[in-house]
């Protein structure tokens, strides 16, 4: 039976609904960033937060979406701990959607409760090569390990760099890494001649530079997270009269390494990239960053800018149907397919939400970047 | 050879280390403050001397800049935040606390002026040459091992034949009969912050030119100094050098026996077995309850 009270109860909350839903509508959408904004590797988190806050910055330009991004940051300090508490509160206190985040540790530890909740979450900073099949809702706008090997392995068959010691973190990508190495050194006729792994916090490098020098080997590969320990080791490399070759990933292309004098010749792997271009996506990438930052842009940058254009392009998407934003609709969404207007290109997703590439083979010759070879993958 | 080098890796980093832990101790020998704040005096010490050299200053501006900023900062630190806390009755956990968030406000603050990335600056000097097969030492490392014995030697001579340095000792056995006496124990305080600061400031020169020198890097610091402070005896100077060339030996002979990522390990191994073996150190008095 119906009382009087209940039907005034009712009757309010009749009339209150369809301003407290259109108060819904009107809120802006969330975007998480789960970056590492202190520690060692803040210099990355750094990088990605300012291509993200471009990329929102051209997003509300082109008046792409109805509604604004609002960004709700936590700092992953790039390890599995904080990737896992920030992404719970991205996902329980803001409720994003879509969570932008970088490092292979940090993604592993946040995929899980991404995937619980049902949100997309898109890597454009780690290479890990089990990134591949983590989540359906886990997305790579960035090539993984074992593409940079596929394109580093013939630079190494024709430098006639065959015996390879490699210096690694104990991390899922420095596991996957020294794998990918081992497994594809022989079919050039190379080897793994020497494997050094490293607690993530060692400071001090003059022993293992001495084994490493024992081993002869012909260059040294590095299979480090984070550019402040790759510094320290490059480093104490030359230091303690480590002469051969020194070779990276894409974690290499960084503005504070180029700079070290004893990065000079340091050889990395790494998507291709022509900041000269003429496309109109990575045009007004490129520009917006020189006025803002008053340098060229890296393509860890590009990656953030691209991973936040891709929610504002479902967006729109969904928006045109009338669908929610949720990560369910966003991942179906981007099943439908198609290609997306990307800085760098129109690029589109394999089944298991991973970019095709071009990778190049690079090196820092006098502080600049020198493009070696490149090719298609 | 290879044994060789690896003991003169661990002995360069054993001597940064006796430095940071030399410092560490002096303090908390002479005030008992847990001055968990001894890694941000490294990092504002290591900054001041990276800038002045980034500004084209000399080396010798630079490390004199690295020494005033040590010593400033330590004094500063004593000055505004420990002696308010001890005047108030705060107790030991509150200045820890207030040290753990001074490391906060100096990585923080360095961030915010000098970015993220680390720093470091170029130097022939930490370039080594092979001074037999198969053997080489950087020129950096004699100059490290005369730093580290006039600065410690000093500091040694300092507290044992001066009647400021004894009176220094005195403040760590008995504050209270320092004042009866008639010393002051506010000034023999800010002197154990500066001569401890200003020992942080020959590392923190040498970690900058030889790894490079970041915002975090206060952390791990403490924790060296710390575990070099407990390893020789707390409170003892002659202990905190032994203690922290122990754990460089340690950290760096493990790489010739094991998997080369237990070597940070092999140094709290040291560690561990030194709280359950012998808790005072290798200098430290026992005490008899």
């Amino acid at each position: 039976m119906i009382t009087r009270r209940g039907f005034v109860v009712g009757a309010a909350a009749a009339v209150a609904a369809p301003a407290v839903i259109a108060r819904a509508a009107d809120a802006p959408y969330a975007l998480g960033t789960l970056y590492p904004m202190s520690g060692l590797n803040a210099e990355f988190g750094d990088m990605y937060a300012k291509a993200t806050s471009l990329a929102v910055e051209h997003i509300a330009e082109e008046k792409l979406i109805r509604w604004p991004i609002e960004v709700r940051s936590q700092d992953s300090q790039a390890t599995p701990q904080g990737g896992a508490v920030g992404m719970s509160r991205l996902v329980n206190v803001d409720q994003a959607p879509y969570v932008l985040l970088g490092f292979t540790g940090v993604s592993k530890a946040a995929a899980p409760i991404g995937e619980r909740s049902k949100t997309v979450m898109v890597n454009g900073g780690g290479v890990g090569p089990d990134l591949a099949n983590l989540s359906p809702y886990f997305w790579n706008v960035i090539p993984l390990a074992n593409q940079e090997i596929s394109a580093l392995v013939p630079y190494l068959a024709a430098q006639r760099l065959l015996k390879v010691a490699v210096v690694f973190v104990d991390d899922p990508l420095g596991q996957g890494m020294l794998a990918e190495l081992q497994k594809r050194l022989p079919t050039i006729g190379g080897e793994v001649v020497g494997s050094y792994s490293i607690p993530p916090t060692a400071r001090q490098f003059g022993a293992i530079a001495a084994r490493i020098r024992d081993v002869k080997a012909d260059a040294v590969y590095f299979a480090i997270t984070g550019g402040g320990l790759l510094m320290q080791l490059i480093k104490q490399m030359r230091d303690n009269g480590v002469d051969q070759p020194l070779i990276t990933y894409s974690v290499g292309n960084l503005p504070s390494l180029a700079s070290l004098p004893e990065a000079n010749g340091l050889v990395f792997t790494g998507q291709s990239a022509d900041w000269s271009s003429s496309y109109p996506a990575t045009k007004r990438f490129v520009d917006g960053w020189r006025s803002k930052h008053g340098s060229d842009p890296t393509i860890y940058a590009q990656n953030y800018y691209n991973g936040t254009r891709l929610f504002a392009l479902l967006v729109r998407e969904l928006e045109r149907t009338g669908a929610g934003v949720t990560g369910e609709a966003l991942l179906e969404q981007r099943r439908r397919g198609g290609k997306f207007d990307f800085s760098g290109g129109e690029v589109s997703f394999d089944e298991n939400g991973l970019i095709t590439s071009r990778i190049q083979v690079s090196r820092f010759t006098s502080g600049r970047v020198e493009v070696l070879r490149a090719g298609d993958l | 050879m290879l044994v060789i080098q690896i003991i003169i890796a661990g002995l360069q980093t054993g001597l940064l280390y006796a430095l940071m832990g030399a410092g560490f101790s002096l303090i908390f020998g002479a005030t008992r403050v847990f001055h968990a704040a001894h890694g941000a005096t490294f990092v504002v010490s290591g900054y001041a001397f990276v800038t002045c050299l980034k500004l084209g200053l000399p080396l010798w501006i630079g490390a004199l800049a690295a020494m005033l900023f040590a010593v400033a900062f330590g004094l500063l630190l004593n000055a505004l935040v420990y002696r308010p806390i001890q005047r108030d009755r705060g107790s030991f956990f509150t200045v820890f606390v207030a040290a753990f968030g001074s490391v906060i406000v100096v990585q923080s603050a360095m961030e915010f002026f000098f970015g993220r990335e680390p720093q470091t600056v170029g130097s022939s000097m930490t370039r080594s040459v092979e001074v037999l097969p198969h053997l080489f030492v950087a020129p950096i490392f004699p100059i490290i091992l005369v730093i580290a014995v006039i600065s410690l030697g000093a500091v040694a001579s300092f507290l044992r034949w001066t009647s400021v340095g004894l009176s220094l000792r005195a403040l760590s056995d008995s504050p209270s009969l320092v004042e009866a006496f008639g010393l002051d124990p506010k000034k023999a305080s800010n002197l154990a912050f500066g001569i401890g600061s200003a020992l942080a400031a020959p590392p923190a020169i040498l970690i900058a030119m030889t790894n490079g020198i970041n915002p975090a890097a206060g952390a791990h610091v403490m924790l060296i100094s710390l575990a070099s402070t407990i390893v020789g005896g707390i409170g003892s100077l002659v202990g905190a050098v032994a203690g922290g060339i122990l754990l460089g030996l340690a950290e760096n002979g493990a790489i010739a026996v094991f998997d080369t990522q237990w070597s940070e390990a092999a140094g709290f191994v040291v560690l561990f077995a030194f709280i359950i073996i012998r808790p005072s150190g290798i200098f430290g008095a026992r005490i008899t309850r």
